[in-house]
């Protein structure tokens, strides 16, 4: 696509996502801020699997630290929603330093069950440590406090107010993730995928990219998390657990893991189906079990790249990489 | 004394199924590079189908133990056969993605065949039934009998492997899969073979946790493939002796922990793993 | 879903048999009986229960109970001549999932009423939201304390109400069984989460204060799933109580109860308490592997109160289904009935009116006489205790000797807290 072509496109989403809470009563919106929520955590993790090559099973743990970190800080520092996304991203961060440094050396598999394993720590932490988080039951009864900036006083009390923050924080990231990919940074990360022997004899430092990766990637999880408590009013343990984990992936994989939107369209795809196949049947599991299996075994590189595919006569991606 | 000991059995009767279904894991990653991450349905199913056999064929309980398994083979057969094998040619997550929407299509369809709840079979299924007295304190004749089968299944995989002219052409396979085709070996064929293979042991499994648990419920498989998942990492990924060993000190492990250290029940198989990991990146008898 | 399992015909048969209608009668709340005018109809009821994973059973039994209950209610007339609709969705075990159904029951399907939630964690997730959504909400499962005092009582969140029982019948009525008993040594193994912290928390201070002296030995919490209980039970075996009290529950009781008695733990221990035993997924599936003489209890059994309400349903329910009612498709299916009872006396099915109408509410039901306890909603009903035995009418256990410890006696804990009050210690 020419990037003016891009660049419409991209406002007509804003302006439809802007619009829906306007055309329809609550639970339309309150679908589109799941989808832009899932929609940031698995455009994070996507900076770490498509872009680097990085399978992560662990990144649950990190959008709990997320949704913990701006949980514990409303209630027991302040409300302020901006510093408490603050804090839960900067908590996610710091979590995704420590497990990072200790997970990049290792490749391929053993990254993903090393991250697996410190994942599933950080939920046994947080089950377990109940004076703090509460254990199973979670943190509630977080509010949604207006957004004081010096000046002016906005509230986002109401879901329609929060919505447009929810967006908000949304656009940034898509454009973040944008600038990453097309940034030296980016180029450096897609090295280490296809060939990261190649990118280290280049005098690429392999472990310190991948870290930052990493890192990166949790920032957007932890803010999906964050975001998630403020619009449910809580957080609980099995945002850690390695079956959250695994949504990203599969929000990825199903959208695919090439482009930047296939995340998104992932996300939509997967929240959205899923609601739809429930209305029809109670056995969703199988409705969604068969439908992962014709995207896998139709087209390979995922929604996205089918699309493309069929508009731009371009090869799916996915295969042979 | 008594305590330690009856802990260290239940930690290693615990620890054979979980090898049992690491076996068929390891053995499928090991020879065809693929991590199936349905093998969990497959003990789920053997579970499943050879208690439906236990009661139409009493009292044979062994021979439904045997058929049971076999059956489950018919699913294993069409997971390679039809799917897995137009993935190989793809990434880690590919196969991931595609075993786990199996995961979520055996787990339905176990619902729908046998119901929602859980099915109990009734004691005294086979001939094993009672306990024995060890150091003044019960301990299951069963148990006992699943401590002994789990090594004698990987002395069988290892005498097949190693002693015999099939075993021989599959580790040529896995060692490099275009020589052996070169070499005249219908290579899709053995990976069929396989990976059938690996799901009966995946199957066998759950065929004799029936009395062991003494519950099956749909979705059954999804705690044991993690632990197996596991298992198959500490030892490195392919190596069966180290699924066997890595299975003996999870089951053992964890029985400590929940007698001994129970605050960190949790965490004990995870921070096992990550200090394998991070000892051994590639696990105690993986490949460099 | 719709709700497919209604066969039409078999309905009709029971119809005609007049039990329905007999039923009907019964459960209408005193001295209202016409419909009011006024409602606007179909009444809309949305449901959720879990329906997937390895406690789908609940779910069947729960949805078993409200659907029998609907075809019921409508047969009789509908709630205040309007006819009742019903969804039920799969709430899995997260939190998430339980306040989406909520939010599309309410907010896109059209929800006048709100039903079910199994998990504490899911029902305490949706209290925030439940304000927001103003539409009442009928628990069916979900046992914590927390709900009803902390939500209800102190937040004034006065959409949720609780028809079966809580945490207080799981530790303190426990408690009171226990202080006869001739043992002054107990142990618990329960599950490592809120619910079974709190229950045996609850047992040991009610125990402590009716039975000074009385010491605990030992404790050992099972995660989530655990399916091999053979290091809990060393545990147990190692500490020598007198006394086991365990709030497993569903699969992992079932599972529990099989591998102690091959270890033999109910030989060398004679008091055993299962708060949750008395569940018919249990005693199903333990069948004759449960032993004599346990306690157990629940938060209904089928056989008690031998009353005719309760008989009758559970001959229709065992028609119906094949079953015996479990718990969950009591508090299910009179869920159903208290709202109709709630929605014609208030003659309304606007929020505020139902709210007012259910407080203080007393209904006659299958389980029993309940009263809404005004303050914090719970339905107050008495279920009682019971001691395992065989009965050859019953290929599972049943309660023998049984214990009633009147739910005014055993629940009176917060929220009547502070003066004014009245504590029962």
């Amino acid at each position: 696509m020419r990037p003016g072509v891009a660049a419409a496109a991209w406002l007509a989403l804003l302006a439809a996502l802007c619009a829906v809470p306007f055309l329809s009563g609550r639970f339309a919106p309150y679908l589109a801020m799941r989808v832009m929520m899932m929609g940031i955590f698995a455009l994070g993790y996507n900076l770490l699997l498509g872009q680097t090559g990085l399978l992560s099973f662990g990144h649950g743990a990190f959008y709990a630290a997320g949704a913990y970190g701006l949980g514990l800080f409303a209630l027991r520092v302040s409300p302020h929603p901006i510093l408490g996304l603050a804090a839960g991203v900067a908590a996610a961060a710091v979590l995704a330093l420590v497990v990072g440094a200790l997970c990049v050396r290792s490749s391929e598999v053993y990254f993903s069950m090393l991250t697996l394993a410190f994942g599933m720590m950080f939920f046994a932490l947080v089950w377990n440590a109940r004076e703090v988080t509460g254990g199973d039951d979670g943190l509630i009864g977080v509010v949604r406090a207006p957004v004081e900036l010096g000046l002016a006083r906005i509230p986002i009390e109401r879901e329609s107010q929060f919505y447009f923050l929810v967006l908000l924080l949304f656009a940034l990231s898509i454009w973040v993730a944008h600038r990453i990919r097309l940034s030296p940074f980016g180029l450096v990360l897609a090295g280490l995928r296809e060939n990261a022997t190649r990118t280290a004899f280049a005098g690429v430092p392999v472990r310190r990219y991948r870290l930052a990766a990493f890192v990166v990637s949790a920032a957007f999880a932890g803010l999906a998390g964050a975001l998630e408590v403020l619009l449910e009013s809580g957080a609980r343990p099995f945002m850690a657990h390695w079956t959250h984990s695994a949504e990203p992936i599969l929000v990825s994989l199903f959208g695919g893991l090439e482009t930047l939107t296939g995340p998104l369209v992932g996300s939509l795809f997967f929240i959205a189906m899923r609601e739809v196949i429930q209305r029809y049947t109670e056995h969703w599991m199988l409705a969604f079990g068969l439908l992962l299996l014709v995207v896998i075994m139709g087209f390979r590189g995922g929604v996205v790249g089918a699309l493309g595919a069929l508009l731009g006569g371009r090869r799916p991606a996915g295969e042979g990489r | 004394m008594q305590s330690i000991v009856h802990v260290c059995l239940a930690g290693l009767s615990s620890g054979m199924f979980i090898w049992l279904v690491a076996s068929g894991l390891t053995l499928i990653f090991g020879v065809l590079g693929v991590l199936n991450f349905a093998h969990g349905s497959f003990y789920m199913l053997g579970a499943y189908v050879s208690f439906a056999l236990v009661k139409a064929l009493s009292p044979h309980f062994y021979l439904a133990m045997f058929l049971g398994p076999l059956a489950v083979c018919a699913a294993g057969f069409v997971v390679e056969r039809w799917f897995l094998r137009r993935v190989y040619a793809l990434e880690l997550p590919y196969q991931l993605l595609l075993t786990f929407a199996f995961v979520l299509v055996f787990d339905n369809l176990v619902k729908i065949a046998w119901g929602a709840g859980s099915l109990s079979p009734p004691s005294g299924l086979g001939p094993l039934e009672g306990s024995v007295d060890i150091l003044g304190r019960n301990f299951p004749v069963y148990s006992l009998f699943v401590i002994a089968v789990g090594p004698l299944v990987a002395l069988a995989l290892w005498a097949a492997l190693e002693r015999t002219w099939i075993g021989r052409i599959v580790r040529a396979a896995s060692s490099d899969r275009e020589m052996a085709s070169a070499l005249g070996v219908r290579v899709p064929a053995l990976f069929t073979g396989v990976f059938v293979f690996g799901t009966w042991l995946g199957a066998l499994g759950g065929a004799l946790a029936v009395p062991y648990v003494g519950l099956l419920t749909p979705g059954m498989g999804e705690t044991i493939i993690i632990e197996a998942f596991i298992v198959a990492v500490i030892g490195g990924l392919g190596s069966l002796k180290g699924a066997f060993l890595g299975a003996l000190v999870l089951g053992v492990l964890s029985a400590f922990g929940t007698r001994f250290f129970p605050a960190f029940d949790m965490f004990l198989t995870f921070i096992l793993m990550a200090a394998v990991l991070l000892w051994r990146p590639r696990g105690l008898f993986g490949a460099a | 879903m719709r709700p497919k399992g209604l066969h039409r015909r078999e309905f009709l048969k029971l119809a005609s048999a007049g039990s329905v209608l007999g039923a009907a009668a019964a459960l209408s709340p005193r001295g209202v009986f016409a419909a009011p005018a006024g409602v606007k109809g179909p009444i809309k009821i949305g449901y959720q229960a879990i329906l997937s994973g390895t406690l789908a059973g609940y779910g069947e039994f729960h949805k078993m109970g409200v659907l029998l209950a609907v075809d019921e209610v409508n047969a009789a007339g509908g709630i205040a001549g309007q006819k009742v609709e019903v969804d039920i969705r799969d709430s899995t075990l997260k939190p998430e999932e339980c306040i989406k159904n909520a939010r599309y029951f309410v907010d896109s399907w059209g929800a006048d009423f709100l039903g079910g939630v199994d998990s504490s964690g899911q029902a305490l997730a949706l209290a925030p939201i439940m304000q927001q959504l103003d539409k009442v909400i009928v628990i069916t499962h979900a046992a914590t304390e927390k709900l009803t005092e902390e939500w209800v009582f102190k937040k004034g969140v006065r959409q949720i109400f609780r028809i079966c029982n809580a945490t207080y019948h799981d530790g303190n009525a426990a408690a009171f069984v226990a202080k006869d008993f001739p043992i002054t040594s107990w142990a618990t193994v329960s599950p490592k989460y809120e619910y079974g912290f709190t229950c045996w928390k609850m047992f040991q201070e009610t125990l402590s204060k009716l039975k000074p002296g009385v010491t605990f030995k030992t404790e050992s919490f099972a995660p989530f799933g655990t399916t091999d209980f053979r290091s809990h039970i060393n545990t147990i075996l190692d500490a020598r109580p007198e006394g086991l009290y365990s709030t497993e529950w569903a699969g992992e009781l079932i599972t529990f109860v099989k591998q102690a008695k091959e270890a033999g733990l109910f030989d060398k221990i004679k008091y055993v308490m299962f708060p949750v035993g008395a569940a018919m997924d249990v005693l199903e599936g333990c069948g004759m592997d449960m032993p004599d003489g346990i306690w157990i209890s629940g938060r209904y059994f089928f056989r008690y109160p031998d009353t005719r309400q309760n008989n009758e349903f559970v001959a229709r329910f065992h028609k119906r289904w094949s079953h015996y009612p479990a718990y969950v498709s009591e508090t299910g299916y009179s869920s159903i009935w208290a709202l109709k009872a709630a929605v014609e006396k208030a003659g309304s099915k606007d929020t505020k009116p139902v709210i007012q109408a259910l407080e203080g509410m007393e209904i006659d039901t299958p389980g029993g006489h309940r009263v809404f306890r005004k303050e914090d909603h719970q339905a107050i009903y008495d279920v009682p205790w019971g001691k395992t035995k065989a009965d050859p009418k019953y290929p599972f256990k049943v309660m023998g000797e049984t214990k009633l410890i009147p739910a005014s006696v055993a629940w009176a804990r917060p929220p009547f807290e502070g003066p004014g009050t009245k504590p029962p210690f």
